[in-house]
């Protein structure tokens, strides 16, 4: 497990550059038209997709049927995509919280008091967890289909999450729930349950798959 | 001799191909080398046998013990190299050799950094600058230094000048020379294997077509090549394939002396694998052929 964690934040550091970058084009672009919760929000997501270049990588050097005849179990190999995940994600909501706070603080987005501060905390911690959300779904896919065909896919596991909020949002209204603000809280207050939950999902959902796969690249 | 690998009617049946019941064993202390034309079988079996493709039917021991039965304790003591580098072209072999350290517990930095050493390659230049050769000897040394006991190459010189191919066969030799070791290497360079190996199995369209010590196809083979007269008089029994070449026909015969004594008037040449390699797959068969599936 410790390899293949290993192989990917040193094949990914190779883009690091490119998505620091891109995170400080972030800055300019959505916190003056935004805000730095958004910000945060998306460098969670913009990172956690690095998680289809490692896939990526790992097919263009035929690394899967590798690791197949070293001492990595199936398990191992596709667990280690998760924590990838998670690891990318972790990244992306920090340096969010980070440039978006410098940032916000320039534009003058953010005040400097507790309040504030806590506030975005929260909101990067919610950040963490849609990313890993949105992330995770991609993974199924990516050991389904491969990195190349599943590129386009991949733009499911992010539209597929928001859609499902969206119905479900909908149904409640529906029936007459209303959101105040401590439902909220409450549901804020169990987003890393529902991300674990989910994730171990798609984590089940990619081993079996991934067990009856024929490893031929 | 106790055999490191032993395959027994390896199985596998896709659409367009089946493999069929391939089977030999490796004995310790030797090469062996699978041999046939391209799509023949041979990565396949290599598969097969690494369990990266489900089998159908047949078994695959190492040391005596199924691969699913000790997956992490047997993988440690197999080295495999395939045709080309496994990592992305952007990491050096510094960070190859600690990607591998985590990977198996009997990784050994001195041996990784001696090999490096020993093939002139930079410990911190990105492999996309390495040729195909230094990618090679990368993939070699990552396979060799976690002491494995046997080492399985998949068309590992194939690519490579004849230069490189020496230095890399000499390597070969060099891990034989513990009677511990041994390596199944396919490859269509017969000259290789010529070179190295002590056993040859041939697989040609899915099914071995023999498994024989390598000097018994050397010194006991021949190709008879002869005019249709002299062809038309040969019992067929004696042959194993032929061809009808430009001018005269090519004959491969098990017994070379035998067939010298009884056809005295025809050039009986000594049979190359390449030789071999060809009459099989270009020639024709032998209806009345005696069974020369041995196995070692």
């Amino acid at each position: 497990m410790k390899s293949l964690i290993l192989k990917d934040l040193y094949n990914i550091s190779h883009n690091a550059k490119s998505m620091l970058f891109m995170l400080l084009v972030f800055v300019i672009v959505i916190i003056p038209m935004y805000s730095v919760e958004a910000y945060i929000i998306t460098s969670g997501i913009l990172c956690s997709m690095m998680v289809i270049t490692t896939f990526s990588f790992d097919e263009r050097s035929d690394w899967t049927k590798y690791a197949m005849v070293t001492p990595i179990s199936r398990k191992d190999l596709v667990a280690s995509k998760f924590v990838v995940l998670l690891i990318f994600s972790a990244f992306g909501v920090v340096s969010g919280l980070i440039l978006g706070f410098a940032g916000g603080l320039i534009t003058k987005k953010v005040v400097l008091d507790l309040t504030s501060i806590a506030s975005l905390l929260v909101i990067t911690v919610v950040g963490m967890m849609i990313a890993v959300i949105f992330g995770s779904i991609s993974i199924p896919l990516m050991f389904k289909f491969g990195a190349e065909k599943a590129r386009m896919l991949s733009l499911i596991s992010f539209l597929l999450p928001v859609a499902v909020c969206f119905v479900v949002y909908q149904v409640l209204v529906m029936f007459g729930v209303s959101f105040t603000d401590s439902s909220v809280f409450v549901l804020l207050c169990s987003s890393p349950m529902i991300a674990a939950i989910w994730n171990f999902v798609m984590y089940k959902i990619s081993y079996t798959i991934f067990s009856r796969k024929e490893v031929l690249h | 001799m106790e055999p490191i690998l032993q395959v027994e009617n390896l199985t596998k049946q896709y659409t367009d191909f089946k493999l069929d019941h391939v089977s030999f064993n490796i004995p310790k202390g030797t090469i062996m080398g699978l041999i046939g034309e391209n799509g023949a079988g041979k990565s396949t079996t290599i598969n097969a046998i690494l369990d990266l493709i489900q089998k159908d039917d047949g078994t695959v021991t190492f040391w005596g013990q199924e691969l699913s039965s000790n997956p992490r304790q047997l993988k440690e003591n197999i080295g495999v190299v395939f045709d080309g580098i496994n990592f992305h072209e952007t990491l050096t072999p510094a960070k190859v050799g600690k990607i591998s350290a985590a990977a198996y517990k009997q990784w050994d930095f001195d041996t990784f950094n001696n090999f490096m050493r020993k093939f002139q390659l930079p410990m911190n230049k990105e492999i996309k600058t390495f040729s195909k050769g230094m990618k090679m000897k990368l993939s070699i040394a990552v396979a060799l230094s976690h002491y494995p006991k046997l080492l399985i190459l998949d068309e590992a010189t194939s690519g490579l000048d004849p230069i490189m191919r020496d230095d890399i066969l000499d390597i070969f030799l060099e891990f034989v020379q513990d009677e511990n070791h041994s390596i199944l290497m396919s490859s269509h360079i017969t000259t290789d294997l010529e070179k190295i190996a002590d056993y040859i199995t041939f697989i040609h369209q899915g099914e071995v077509l023999f498994s024989k010590p390598k000097d018994e196809l050397i010194y006991h083979y021949g190709i008879i090549r002869c005019g249709t007269s002299v062809f038309d008089s040969i019992d067929k029994s004696e042959v194993l394939a032929y061809r009808k070449c430009d001018y005269q026909w090519e004959v491969l015969v098990a017994e070379k002396d035998t067939a010298q004594r009884k056809y005295k008037n025809t050039v009986i040449d000594n049979a190359t694998i390449d030789d071999i390699l060809l009459l099989y797959v270009k020639g024709e068969q032998s209806d009345e052929k005696f069974d020369f599936k041995g196995s070692v």
